[in-house]
This record gives C-alpha cells, sequence and structure tokens, in this order.
C-alpha cells in the first residue's frame, strides 16, 4: 500500500502545473529567438545581411518592367509556363498572376525583415548603429518604391512586424504617403551612409541619392529631383565607362558607373522550386538560348525577348544595338562552324533576338543549375541612368541646356553623334537606346504618359499599374478595392 | 483461485439446496469454458415468471409444474437455451456464447472492457484479417476492413505508406491517428517497421471515448496488440510465407508516335507556328511505358515460437519481407527484418510482468515520384517519336522540353537509400494490491535510427535539362570557382543523413474494479502518463566522388582538395508530454452503464499561455436485450450507446508558437555569400489546441444468434484547426525560408453514419461462410475560417496556373473551385452570338458558364469560378467473405470508394509533352467534338483549371482474393504437424473505375492537395502463392 501513497502523490504533483511547467518549457538549442535577438552589434549585421536577401527578388522587374513593353515579349517554352509573364505581355493580365503576387510577396517579405530591425532599434547601443539603421532604411525604401511601382496605393507598415489579426485590417496607404516614407528613409540614409560602402554591394549615399532622385521624378517633382541629381553628379563619385559593351559582364561589375546593382553568385545554383531562394540571376538564367550548344553563350529558358521592334529603333551605328540585343541567327552565321551550333525555339514565343545584357553566358556558369541562374547582377541604378533622369528633370524645369549636354554625355559614349534635345522625347527614346532590358521601360511609359502610344492593348486609366492578385485582396481581408480596370 | 471459486460455488449451491422449496428448480450456469456466468434470465416458457441468477451463475426457480414446464435461460452474448424439466430438481446449464463474443475483452486503453460493456464506438479487426491482405504495411492492409476509417495510399512503390482517415478530415495539418502498438507510441511514418504477421488484432477507437489519450485522440486511435503464447501450452511454431509477382494493373492510353506527330504538327499550326514533322508516318514508336513498367517480385517470411508455462506465457516471431518495385525494380525496393519477444510472467501472486521487444530493420530505395521531374511523369510526357537509346547505344534526350528527361536514363541514374532499425519495447509491471486493485507501471520505449543516402553521379541527359549534373556530353564535371580564379570540379556527391530519434513513456495507473450487492459494478481508472521525444540528426555532403562510381558512394571517399565543397548540417529537438488522466465506469447488472472521462495533458508544443488543456468525456449503454419486457426472439443481443466528449490536437512542429532565426538570409557582398539571419516562421503565442468536439450514438445487434450488425451516427466538430495558410503577402513571411506562422484556423465539422453488419454460419455446418460488410458515408463541411478571410487557398493546378482547391466555409475541406464548362464553340458565329462574352475564345474552345451573370467570363479573378468536385467521397464500403468446405477456402475483400472527383494534373501543358489517348477525339472543325478543345500552341483558356481537368475518381477494387487448401490433420499428425494450408492469392486483381489515370486510390497527406493526381505511383497487381506451416 505504500507505493499506492507514493502514486497518489504522484498524480497530486503532475496534476499541480505548476511543476510540470519546468518540464515542459523546452527550449530550441543552438539557435536565437525572435524575441530575445538584438544583443550584440553582430545581430545587428546579421539581421541586415537577411534585410540584403530579398533584394534577389527584383529578377521579376527585370521581366516584367520588358515584357510589358514595347521592348520584348514574355518567350518560354510555351503560354502555359509563366502564364502571368504570358498575360502581361498580351495586356490581359489581371488579378490571376503568379509573378505579380511574387513581387507582393518578396518586397513585403524585405520590408518585414527591415523593420524587424527597426523595431529593435533602441534595444542596445553601439558605434556604427546609425549605419546599420541608414542600411536598413534604404532597404525599405527600395523595397516600397517597387510595389508603389507596380501597385500604386499599398499598405504602409513601418518599424513594427504584424500578426494576422492586424494584417486583415490594413487599408492601402495613398500613394503619396508611401512615397513620403520613401524620401524620409532614403533622405536619412543620406545622411549617415558614405560615399563608399565597406564592402561591395552595400547600399552607398550616393545610391540612396539616386534612389531618391528617381522617386521625385516619378512623383513628377522635378525641381526636386534635378536638385538631386546635381548634387550627386557633383559629388564626382561615379563616371561612365568608356566602353558601353564592357557594362554587363560578370568580371567588370561593381565599376565607375554603378550606383546600385543587386548582386548575384554563380556559387550556389538554384532549383525550380523556390526561386527566391536562389543566390543567382534567374532573369539571366533564364533569358539564355534555349538548348543551346555553341560558343560564348550558355543554354536557358528563352525569356523576356526583344522585340523586332526594339531592334529596328536603334540606328545601325549605334554600339549599343549589339550590346543590348543578340541576333541570333547572325550570331550563329558568324561563327566558324555554324552548323554545329543549335538552339531550339520556344513555343511561347520566338523573335530571334535574345536580350544580351542580362544572358547565360559560357563564362559566367557558376554551379551546373544550368538554364536557371546567372552570376551578373541586376544594374538598378547605372550613372548613365543619373545623367538621363537629371536630363529629364532639368527639361521639365526649363533648363533645356543642362538636360542637352548630360544626354550628349551618354551619346558620346555610345559613339553616335550628339542631338539636340528638343522635346522630352528626345530624352525617352535616348532612355530607351541606353537602357533597355534592364527592367525600366515600361515604368518609364507610364509615367512619361506614352505608354498607351506604344504598347498594344494598353487601356489609359486601368494598365498603369498592375492588379493586386486576388487572392492577396482576399487574404488580406477583402476590403481593398482592386485598381481601376480589373 | 479457481478452486477457491468453485468451493464457493458448491457452498452457494449447497445453500440452495437448504432452501429449496418442494417445487423448486435450481442449479448452476456455466459456460463453454467452464466459466460461471452471472445474472442469466432464467423463465419458465410461456409463463411470466422468472429469476436473475446471482453473481455466482446459481439460480433458484419456484414453480408450480416441475414435469411439463420448460426453462428458457437467456443472457446477452448467448445463444437462448430452452430445457424441458421433466421432473428434474437441479438442472445445470452450459450455455453457448454467440458467435460474436460480448465477453471478449477489448483494450480501450488503459484498461479493458468487455463488448458487452462498451460504451464506445469502436472496431475490431483480427490480426488474421490483416495477415491475409499479405500486404507490407498495417495500414494498407487496413482498408475496407472497418467503418468509419478511410485509408487512401499516398504511394504505390514498395514502403510507399497510406493516410488513415478515422471519421473523416477534420483538420488541415497532421489528420494522423494516434497508433499504439502493446501501448507504446508509434508515428504512422514508422509503420513500416511494424510487421503485419506480428499483429494479433487491432481496435480502433473512433468516438470521443479516446479522449483518454486526451490532446493525441481528436483523429481517433488505433490500438495494436501483437501476438502473444498463452500459459500451460506447449510450444508451437508456426511458419507462414508467400512469393507473388507484381506488374502495374494499368497503363495509360497515350498517343503513338503517328498520332503523336499528327496532332504536334496541328498544334503548331494552329499556333502559327511552324509544324515540327515533315514526315507524320513515323509507325508507333517507342511505348514508354513498357519499358518503365516491369515484373516484380515479392516475397514474405514468419517463423513464429508460442507457448507458456504454469506462470509465463512467450511469443517469439522473425519476419522478412521484401518487394520490388512495378517502376524501376531494384531501384524502388523495400525490404524489412523484423525480431519480436512478447514475454508475460507471475513474478509472484501479485505481481506480473509484461515485457515487449520489437526489433526491425528496414531498408527502402526510392524513385522521384509525384510530380514534374518524377519518373512516371517523364514516361507519360516522353515523346513517342524518339527511342529509348540512340544508335550510338547513348540514352535518346528528348531534346525541346528542358524538363522532361529520359525514364530509363533517369531510372538507372538514380540512387536513393534509406533505412531505419527501430527498437520498440515495453516493460509493463502490475502489481495487484488487493483483488480489486492493481497497481500498473510501465515504460515504453522507442528508439530508432534512420540513415539515408543519396548518390548524384555526373549525368547528362541532354543539352539544357534541369536535371543535369555534368557540365557536357562527355560527363566533364563542372568547375566551381571557390576564389576568385580559382576553380576545382565539383565531381560526383553523396548525400548521407543519419537522425536518431528516442521516445520514453513513463505511465502509472490505478485500475479497480468492484461489484456491490451483486448488481453493482465500479471501475475506476487513475493515472499519468509523461511522455519525450528527442531527435537529432547529423547530415553532410561530399563531393569529388572517385571515378563516378557508386561503388565509391560514401563521403569518406570525396576527393574535393581541401573539402572546400563539402558541407554539414544538423538539427536537434525535444518534446514533452505530461498527462493525467481519470476514469469512472459504473454499470448496473452489466445493463445500465455510464462512463466519464477526464484527461489532463500539457504539452511543450505550445507556449506558455496555452499549455494546458483538459478534455472531458462521457459515455453510457443500454443493453436492451437484457430486460425482461426485450421479447423479440430473433434479437438476441441489443445494445444502444452514446457518448459525448472533447479531445485535441497537438500535432504541429516544435517551437511553432514562438519564432525562430532559422529562415535563410543570404547577400552577396564582395562576391561571396554572406550569412544573415530572417526570421523562418513568425511566432504566435497564442497557438492553442485543435479541439474535436465529438457526439456519438450507436447500436449493437445480433440477429438470428449469426448477424451482427453495428451501426453508429456521430457528430464531429473540430475547432481551432491548426495550420499553417498562405497568408497576405503584408506579413512578410516568403522571404527564402520564410514560412506562414501556424495558427489556428476556422473550423470543420464531419458528420456521417456508419453501417457494419457481420454474418457467420454456425460452425458445425459442412460449408461455412463468414461475410463482412461495412459501409461509411461522411459530410463534411469547413464551418468557419480564420475571421477576416473568406477561404484559405489551396493546391495548384499545373504551373502558374492559379489554385486548384480551397477551404472555405459551407464546403468539403479542399474542394476543388474552378470554370464549369459547358462544350465547346463550334463556330465562330456561335462566339459572336454567344449571350456571354468570353475574351478570346475561338472555335474549338471551350465554353465556359458565368457564374456570376455579368455576361463575361472574367479570367482575372474568381468571380467565374465555382464549386466544380470534391477529394472527399461520398460513401466508402468494404466487403469480406470467407467460405470454407473440406479443408478448402475461398475469401476475398472488396472495398469501393465512391463519389468523389480527381484533378489530373499529371499532364505536362507543353508543346512537345506526349498526351493522353483522348486528344485524338479532339475538336478539329464545327461538328467534331463537344467535349476536347483544340490543341495548339497559342495562348488559350482552354488550360486554366476547370471541370474538363477534373474526373470521377469513384472505384472499387478487389483488393485480395485467395483460395486456399488445408491438409486433413489425421495425415499431418504422424508427420507431427498440426496444420499445413497452401494457398494463391491475387492482390488489385480488378478494379472498377472510370478514371483515366494509373490509379483512383490516391492519397495525400496535405489536406488541400487531395485528390490532385501528379502523376501517381500505382498500386501493383499481385499473384502470390503462399503456405501456412504450424507444428
Amino acid at each position: 500500500m505504500r507505493s499506492l501513497k507514493y502514486f497518489l502523490v504522484s498524480i497530486l504533483i503532475v496534476l499541480s502545473s505548476s511543476s510540470c511547467e519546468k518540464f515542459l518549457s523546452v527550449d530550441p538549442q543552438y539557435t536565437q529567438d525572435v524575441e530575445n535577438f538584438f544583443e550584440t552589434k553582430e545581430d545587428y549585421e546579421r539581421a541586415l545581411v537577411g534585410a540584403y536577401d530579398l533584394l534577389q527578388g527584383s529578377f521579376l522587374t527585370l521581366w516584367i518592367g520588358e515584357i510589358a513593353s514595347d521592348n520584348s515579349i514574355a518567350g518560354g517554352e510555351s503560354v502555359n509556363d509563366s502564364q502571368g509573364l504570358h498575360q502581361i505581355d498580351m495586356m490581359n493580365h489581371g488579378g490571376i498572376n503568379s509573378e505579380l503576387r511574387n513581387v507582393l510577396r518578396y518586397n513585403y517579405a524585405g520590408i518585414t525583415r527591415v523593420n524587424y530591425i527597426m523595431e529593435n532599434q533602441d534595444k542596445i547601443d553601439f558605434v556604427g548603429k546609425d549605419h546599420i539603421l541608414a542600411e536598413a532604411r534604404f532597404l525599405r525604401a527600395y523595397y516600397y518604391f517597387e510595389l508603389v511601382k507596380f501597385f500604386g496605393d499599398i499598405p504602409l507598415i513601418i518599424d513594427k512586424r504584424i500578426g494576422i489579426e492586424e494584417a486583415v485590417k490594413l487599408e492601402r496607404t495613398p500613394k503619396a504617403e508611401v512615397y513620403a516614407q520613401i524620401e524620409a528613409d532614403l533622405q536619412y540614409a543620406i545622411s549617415i551612409l558614405n560615399p563608399v560602402a565597406s564592402q561591395k554591394g552595400r547600399a552607398t549615399k550616393g545610391a540612396a541619392m539616386a534612389f531618391l532622385g528617381k522617386a521625385y521624378l516619378y512623383q513628377n517633382k522635378f525641381t526636386e529631383a534635378a536638385a538631386t541629381f546635381d548634387e550627386l553628379i557633383a559629388t564626382g563619385t561615379y563616371s561612365l565607362i568608356p566602353n558601353y559593351a564592357d557594362l554587363f559582364s560578370v568580371a567588370n561589375e561593381n565599376n565607375s558607373e554603378t550606383v546600385f546593382d543587386v548582386q548575384y553568385s554563380g556559387l550556389e545554383g538554384a532549383s525550380y522550386g523556390c526561386y527566391i531562394c536562389a543566390e543567382g540571376n534567374i532573369a539571366a538564367g533564364f533569358g539564355g538560348i534555349r538548348q543551346y550548344n555553341g560558343p560564348v553563350y550558355s543554354d536557358g529558358n528563352s525569356y523576356n525577348l526583344p522585340t523586332q521592334d526594339l531592334y529596328a529603333a536603334f540606328s545601325s551605328i549605334d554600339q549599343r544595338r549589339q550590346t543590348t540585343i543578340l541576333n541570333i541567327d547572325a550570331f550563329i552565321a558568324a561563327q566558324p562552324a555554324p552548323n554545329d551550333i543549335h538552339y531550339a525555339i520556344g513555343a511561347g514565343g520566338h523573335t530571334g533576338y535574345y536580350s544580351n545584357k542580362y544572358i547565360k553566358r559560357l563564362d559566367e556558369m557558376g554551379l551546373p543549375d544550368n538554364d536557371l541562374t546567372s552570376p551578373v547582377n541586376y544594374r538598378v541604378i547605372r550613372y548613365a541612368d543619373v545623367l538621363l533622369m537629371a536630363a529629364e528633370a532639368h527639361y521639365q524645369i526649363g533648363n533645356t541646356s543642362t538636360a542637352q549636354s548630360l544626354v550628349n554625355q551618354i551619346r558620346v559614349r555610345a559613339g553616335v553623334p550628339g542631338v539636340s534635345v528638343n522635346s522630352l522625347d528626345v530624352i525617352y527614346r535616348e532612355r530607351r537606346y541606353e537602357l533597355s532590358m534592364e527592367g525600366l521601360r515600361f515604368f518609364d511609359l507610364v509615367r512619361t504618359g506614352q505608354a498607351a502610344n506604344f504598347i498594344d492593348g494598353f487601356v489609359v486609366g486601368k494598365h498603369e499599374l498592375f492588379p493586386i492578385p486576388q487572392v492577396e485582396i482576399d487574404l488580406a481581408g477583402g476590403k481593398w478595392n482592386q485598381n481601376p480596370g480589373y | 483461485m479457481t478452486k477457491k471459486l468453485l468451493l464457493q460455488f458448491l457452498f452457494i449451491l449447497s445453500l440452495g439446496f437448504v432452501y429449496a422449496q418442494k417445487m423448486t428448480v435450481t442449479g448452476s450456469i456455466i459456460n463453454e469454458k467452464n466459466e460461471l456466468i452471472p445474472f442469466v434470465n432464467v423463465s419458465v416458457k410461456g409463463q411470466n415468471t422468472g429469476v436473475i441468477a446471482d453473481i455466482k451463475g446459481s439460480y433458484k426457480i419456484g414453480l408450480n409444474d416441475t414435469t411439463n414446464a420448460v426453462l428458457v435461460f437467456s443472457f446477452a452474448g448467448y445463444v437462448k437455451q430452452e430445457v424441458p424439466i421433466n421432473g428434474r430438481k437441479t438442472i445445470d446449464v452450459i450455455m453457448t456464447i454467440l458467435l460474436k463474443d460480448v465477453q471478449e475483452v477489448v483494450v480501450v486503453g488503459y484498461g479493458g472492457s468487455t463488448v458487452k460493456e462498451l460504451t464506445g464506438a469502436t472496431s475490431k479487426v483480427s490480426g488474421e484479417n490483416i495477415e491475409k491482405m499479405n500486404l507490407s504495411r498495417m495500414d494498407q492492409a487496413l482498408q475496407g476492413q472497418v467503418s468509419g476509417v478511410n485509408v487512401t495510399t499516398n504511394s504505390g512503390s514498395p514502403g510507399g505508406s497510406a493516410n488513415i482517415r478515422i471519421r473523416g478530415i477534420s483538420t488541415f495539418g497532421d489528420n494522423d491517428p494516434l497508433i499504439l502498438v502493446d501501448g507504446i507510441v508509434y508515428d504512422s511514418e514508422g509503420l513500416n517497421a511494424l510487421n503485419p504477421s506480428d499483429i494479433k488484432s487491432i481496435n480502433v477507437l473512433k468516438d470521443a471515448t479516446a479522449g483518454i489519450y486526451g490532446v493525441r485522440a481528436a483523429n481517433g486511435v488505433i490500438i495494436v496488440e501483437t501476438k502473444n503464447g498463452s500459459m500451460n501450452s506447449k510450444p508451437k511454431f508456426e511458419y507462414t510465407a508467400y512469393y507473388g509477382i507484381q506488374q502495374t494493373a494499368r497503363k495509360l492510353d497515350l498517343l503513338n508516335a503517328q498520332e503523336y506527330a499528327v496532332i504536334k504538327n496541328e498544334m503548331f499550326a494552329m499556333g502559327g507556328q511552324a509544324m515540327p514533322f515533315a514526315n507524320t508516318n513515323i509507325g508507333r514508336g517507342t511505348s514508354w511505358q513498357d519499358s518503365v513498367f516491369t515484373t516484380s517480385p515479392v516475397q514474405s517470411h514468419n517463423l513464429s515460437l508460442s507457448g507458456g508455462t504454469l506462470n509465463t506465457k512467450y511469443s517469439i516471431g522473425l519476419g522478412y519481407f521484401t518487394q520490388d518495385g512495378i517502376v524501376g525494380g531494384s531501384k524502388s525496393h523495400f525490404s524489412r527484418y523484423n525480431a519480436r519477444l512478447n514475454f508475460s510472467t507471475d513474478m509472484s501472486a501479485k505481481l506480473k510482468l509484461n515485457s515487449v521487444l520489437l526489433f526491425s530493420n528496414d531498408s527502402r530505395n526510392t524513385l522521384p515520384e509525384n510530380g514534374i521531374g518524377s519518373v512516371l511523369y517523364n514516361t507519360i510526357n516522353a515523346f513517342p517519336n524518339q527511342p529509348i537509346h540512340k544508335p550510338n547505344g547513348n540514352f535518346s534526350y528528348l531534346e525541346e522540353v528542358a524538363d522532361i528527361i529520359n525514364p530509363i536514363a533517369q531510372i538507372q541514374n538514380q540512387y536513393n537509400w534509406g533505412s531505419a532499425a527501430k527498437f520498440v519495447g515495453k516493460e509493463e509491471f502490475i502489481y495487484a494490491i488487493n483483488e480489486h486493485l492493481s497497481f500498473t507501471n510501465r515504460l515504453n520505449y522507442n528508439y530508432s535510427v534512420v540513415n539515408s543516402k543519396v548518390f548524384s553521379p555526373l549525368v547528362w541527359y541532354g543539352t539544357g535539362k534541369y536535371a543535369n549534373t555534368a557540365s557536357n556530353e562527355n560527363l566533364d564535371s563542372p568547375l566551381i570557382e571557390i576564389a576568385p580564379g580559382t576553380s576545382i570540379a565539383r565531381g560526383a556527391s553523396v548525400y548521407e543523413e543519419k537522425a536518431t530519434y528516442l521516445d520514453l513513456t513513463y505511465e502509472s495507473f490505478l485500475n479497480y474494479e468492484r461489484t456491490f450487492n451483486e448488481n453493482h459494478k465500479i471501475k475506476g481508472t487513475a493515472g499519468i502518463s509523461i511522455f519525450q521525444r528527442k531527435g537529432e540528426s547529423l547530415s553532410g555532403t561530399g563531393y569529388g566522388i572517385p571515378n563516378n562510381s557508386v561503388q565509391y558512394a560514401d563521403i569518406s571517399a570525396n576527393t574535393t582538395p581541401g573539402g572546400f565543397l563539402n558541407n554539414v548540417g544538423s538539427w536537434q529537438f525535444t518534446e514533452r508530454l505530461v498527462s493525467s488522466f481519470l476514469r469512472a465506469e459504473y454499470a448496473f447488472q452489466s445493463k445500465y452503464l455510464f462512463s466519464a472521462i477526464l484527461r489532463r495533458d500539457g504539452s511543450s508544443k505550445f507556449g506558455p499561455n496555452h499549455r494546458y488543456g483538459f478534455f472531458p468525456t462521457v459515455s453510457g449503454g443500454w443493453v436492451v436485450s437484457d430486460e425482461k419486457f426485450f421479447r423479440a426472439k430473433f434479437i438476441s443481443f441489443f445494445k444502444i450507446r452514446a457518448s459525448f466528449g472533447v479531445s485535441g490536437n497537438d500535432q504541429i512542429p516544435n517551437f511553432a508558437y514562438r519564432g525562430l532565426l532559422n529562415g535563410e538570409g543570404v547577400y552577396v557582398f564582395d562576391d561571396v555569400l554572406t550569412q544573415g539571419i530572417a526570421i523562418g516562421r513568425p511566432s504566435n503565442p497564442d497557438l492553442k489546441w485543435e479541439t474535436t468536439r465529438q457526439f456519438n450514438v450507436g447500436a449493437d445487434l445480433t440477429f438470428w444468434q449469426k448477424l451482427d450488425f453495428s451501426t453508429n451516427y456521430f457528430i464531429k466538430n473540430t475547432y481551432d484547426l491548426l495550420f499553417q495558410p498562405e497568408v497576405t503577402a503584408v506579413l512578410g513571411s516568403y522571404g527564402a525560408g520564410g514560412y506562414p506562422p501556424i495558427i489556428n484556423a476556422g473550423s470543420v465539422s464531419n458528420k456521417g453514419v456508419e453501417l457494419e453488419l457481420g454474418y457467420k454460419t454456425p460452425r458445425k455446418k459442412l460449408i461455412t461462410a463468414d461475410l463482412n460488410v461495412n459501409f461509411t458515408t461522411i459530410t463534411n463541411k469547413v464551418t468557419s475560417v480564420p475571421s477576416g478571410v473568406d477561404y484559405i487557398p489551396g493546391a495548384g493546378f499545373s504551373i502558374g496556373g492559379g489554385t486548384a482547391t480551397r477551404f472555405q466555409p459551407g464546403y468539403e475541406i479542399g474542394y476543388f473551385f474552378g470554370y464549369q464548362t459547358a462544350g465547346i464553340f463550334q463556330t465562330q458565329e456561335q462566339i459572336d452570338n454567344a449571350a456571354v462574352v468570353q475574351e478570346g475564345a475561338q472555335p474549338g474552345d471551350l465554353i465556359f458558364v458565368d457564374q456570376n451573370g455579368d455576361g463575361i467570363i472574367n479570367f482575372n479573378n474568381d468571380s467565374d469560378k465555382t464549386y466544380i468536385g470534391s477529394p472527399i467521397p461520398d460513401f466508402t464500403m468494404g466487403f469480406a467473405f470467407s467460405l470454407k468446405a473440406k479443408g478448402f477456402d475461398l475469401s476475398g475483400n472488396l472495398y469501393a470508394s465512391i463519389g468523389q472527383e480527381i484533378i489530373r494534373n499529371y499532364e505536362r501543358q507543353q508543346p512537345y509533352a506526349n498526351q493522353l489517348g483522348y486528344v485524338v477525339d479532339r475538336w478539329t472543325g464545327p461538328g467534331t467534338s463537344n467535349v476536347n478543345p483544340r490543341v495548339t500552341t497559342g495562348a488559350t483558356r482552354n488550360n486554366v483549371f476547370s471541370d474538363y481537368y477534373v474526373e470521377d475518381g469513384s472505384f472499387a477494387r478487389l483488393k485480395n482474393l485467395q483460395f486456399g487448401y488445408t491438409f486433413p490433420t489425421l495425415k499431418l499428425k504422424k508427420l507431427k504437424v498440426d496444420s499445413f494450408r497452401i494457398y494463391i492469392a491475387a492482390n488489385n486483381l480488378f478494379t472498377l473505375t472510370r478514371y483515366q489515370g494509373f490509379d483512383p486510390d490516391i492519397g495525400s497527406s496535405g489536406v488541400l492537395s487531395a485528390g490532385v493526381d501528379y502523376g501517381f505511383y500505382p498500386q501493383a497487381k499481385t499473384f502470390m502463392g503462399g503456405v501456412q506451416l504450424k507444428f
């Protein structure tokens, strides 16, 4: 009967919650908890690396910014692969589009990682914290700018993470307020960051200034834009590299013309399952020539193929044409043994052209994921873009001569004669020659009000913004109004 | 003990004599097993007089006439007996137990109950029925055996698992029931280790009375008992074995080369592109299926020894099972060795020891299955115009499509091995404190070592193939730049992982049982259970495996300079559960039954806010047939039962309530991958149990003493479903390595009816038949979703094709949501004149139905989508029969699942991919087809998810048919053989279905991807011969 007593006592012990509370409090080993992080400077630095990670999702901008425009078609193996891109190409896209959904997902993931740092900004103090916060806020501005470009009004969440209950109550924040936050974040970054980063790939003062100027330009705040670009140009940090053809090789990355690149690497490879997990450039990997076996290039998935319209837009003496566009049949014909070189035409479309800026090359392979990624960086803002944006802003505020000299700096480097900048169209055209296949064309056409003139099927009042994926409206509580026309 | 009882019995008997009146008959009532039966009704035929025997089984009845009167003895569970008195004063009666043995003990958790006194809804399957199915896993064998249990197959590959769903799908996450083998927790993945031949019985607790297991019980509990010997019996050997050959039960109707060429030409022409085939007259071409499917062997051997001495019983079992796959042969393989020891001994008059030790070692080779990249997917989509081998002996490359590779080459280059060694055991001490009270203490353990290895040789499937690991056709290794300017060859690689798991459970409980005043039986159980599971793993990858050869497929053989590329990983976890439970049962004359359960659980899976839960259950039963007023002679047993209770589910990943920094945060600085951190899963400190409230009412009847009928009606409502749903992008969960939070999302209701009918001919007939039918119908409905959203999206269709399934209130869980079609547009005129505008439609395209009536088919939101099917069957049925005559026996097992739909999602919507034969009957001009749309490489809306891709998944399958002969015992005696039986058998001999895919019995462990066929590995059709020998 003694054991019975012990037993009854032990039952009582188990029934009393306090004793087993300790037994049940199991902590995960060898990992840090979200809520007790930011104890050291290294913690902040590591969280910041995590916030940078989502920049690599910008391959979608490289695609959509061109495919939606008159510059390229979606391409690929069939119209059923990446249907979202094909619909954007045909201007019949709507609320069911997995690529647009990923734009929303990736950028909000980046914002959330920044906000996680910002939420904990006061936890400890150390030398250099302001620099970490400045980089973080730069990244937040980058992500919000992407979202506002694609979708217009979007929920603005600042300096905190939110839970599901809160998420379904969020409203879309007016675009102007989002831009105000972007400006504030960039101004803070400008005030802290150094002109030269401690490591290649990090945000710099110049990058923040360029983005601020660009954000002004997208809001038609031309005076502010011109002033910001002038200030940036005056720093003398950046210059055009002599040869346009050298701009897009991996070997020549992070040069004097690089204002801000999304950094990619070939060290890890990728798989079809998770594009955002990739460290390489998906847009360049997919942009390769289908089933190609030959010199210079490697094979890819024939996505984002330049149009005849773009090819024809260039003057034949413009060096930039062949750096921008690969004319595959002409290229093969010029090789020593053209009959041994084969490539396949995808049923998703074929123009005879490939983007020569973001394409998979034999000497830029990295791990053999073949057609998925390339280590080539995404040149988000080149100094040439800064000069052209500055020219545009100056022209808009009446400084035509400044505009003309800026535009002609670009033309000289390209080996084409100077032009007289007597209209905005001259600047806009120059942007197309200089910056095609860099993910800018569609957004340029929209912000300058020209889209309907150039894009078949473009409906004014509708296609300026992409639709918010219906499933995202539903998951966010179903209260948001879809963008007009969709 | 027996002696004492006998003395008491004699004493009472003598009392009976002392008090006997003139016209009195007395006697004792025993059963065939020589056990006393208490409370038997004794009445006089044709009169209203009667008595009830006492607890010792003695009766005394006063009579006016002892000459002609007939006494009637009746008692639930026994055959009613009429005995003419013929002037006798003492009549002892031996009553025959009914075929359904209501005194049979059923394990219900921390104790037993008799079938008669059971108040819960349970179903029992004998080990014999499981063994007879000749399947490698218990769950596969359970399909169709009992009502309320739906088993679907995840994969037909050797060692492939199945899903057991008890009473419907009630949660998103883990719907697996709690499986206990001799009281030891066994996860359903681990069922590979259990030898079906070792099973004595399986008891399925379906209703709230499973609540004695509290937080693990919401999905039902399956209690497996392994075989044991019996005391005082001679050692008995039993050897069983079978050998079988397997083949695919079905091949798909695919296009041959000529059909393919014609259709592809048409497809490209329709898309405005150059036709790929100048000559379409190219014959039948390659049947990839004929080469991929092989005939493969399966065999099983089991040897057991059981017996007992005066105080001890034992059973020892040895088993071996091996099976090759019908796809890939030995590359898709499962084998298992089992050893088992069950040992029970009375250590003293009061202390008893039960010891169980199960050892198993299984190994499995697998091929990629289910989805893009799987062998069968490549087989279906491979081009029939290409040979398997090129003239130079190399495999053909199937160029033109990057993600379709030569399936034969793929099989040859796959090396995926897994193995698990497992020790499962129990040491249980039962101490009888007194005759009413016993005290049980037991320690259960489950230790397993799981190894896996994947060898990736350098292979080349053709230019541009995603699966290439070599850089060219010569199998040159790719070079990896490890530092600027320094590159090394990657070579072949091998990945290895070693994981160990240790479960320990300590349980301690008291059982009390006592009968007061002969009529009031009280049982009580009180105890505690403490559970801990620890797991840890170490893994690594080694590159540069020499000679590109599987012979050196081990990390130790890696040759990478400096080990630069090799990498390692590890993980570990601990989870714990602390529980206490109480159960009280009361029975009045075994006629009115009442039971109450209370369990309290604390689980480490949840945060301090919601760590503990209470789970109460009440149940009752009424044996109507024991009532005096019950006179329906054809009903020999009739019981009504009801139960209501709460149980829980805690089956979520560890630490889901708190956020961990286990996401991926990697970026490139200075051309080097820089490791940062990121939140993996956002925290949810308010995460709590999923709770299930279940009501059950049922009845058990026996008619004419040979027909058993059992029925249940249940309402099972599950609240606060644990799930990781898709969440809004603004939460930021979709970065690399990020997951949505696990939340308590919504609720689901399952209501259903279960019927079981069993017939057994009385034993002494020349031909005996044993028939069992079971029927289950369940209505599943989602009743709520998390506040703020209208639905939760589920599985996708095709690639980038949007979602096809949903979790939405008012509908079945995971129902199919898409466009409804109404034939094919035949002419442009028809399109122009249609009342509904369908953007981009051309003649030959599917006509979609305008669900919202706005005159436009909207492809940009969900407004014209609707319910187009559900993966949940309307009803399932099992039918088993067994006939025996003169040593011959014939038995079979039929299973039917009716009313569910399947999404045909294994077709690659690619211009060059091969297609199913139905494309031959496509639309080619007005009037040619109103079912199958035109083919084109151009953009159409024909490939949006619509009912065109939904097929009726109903099927009926003869799971097992067996014909055997048992040799006459007399002849065997000389050979000292007790019994010898030989048989031939077939599994999956036929399947009746209209489904076009390989196998309509498709399961999915993901609730919202149920019924989506990604190119399923089908179950084999197997022909077997076997022996059973006892000596």
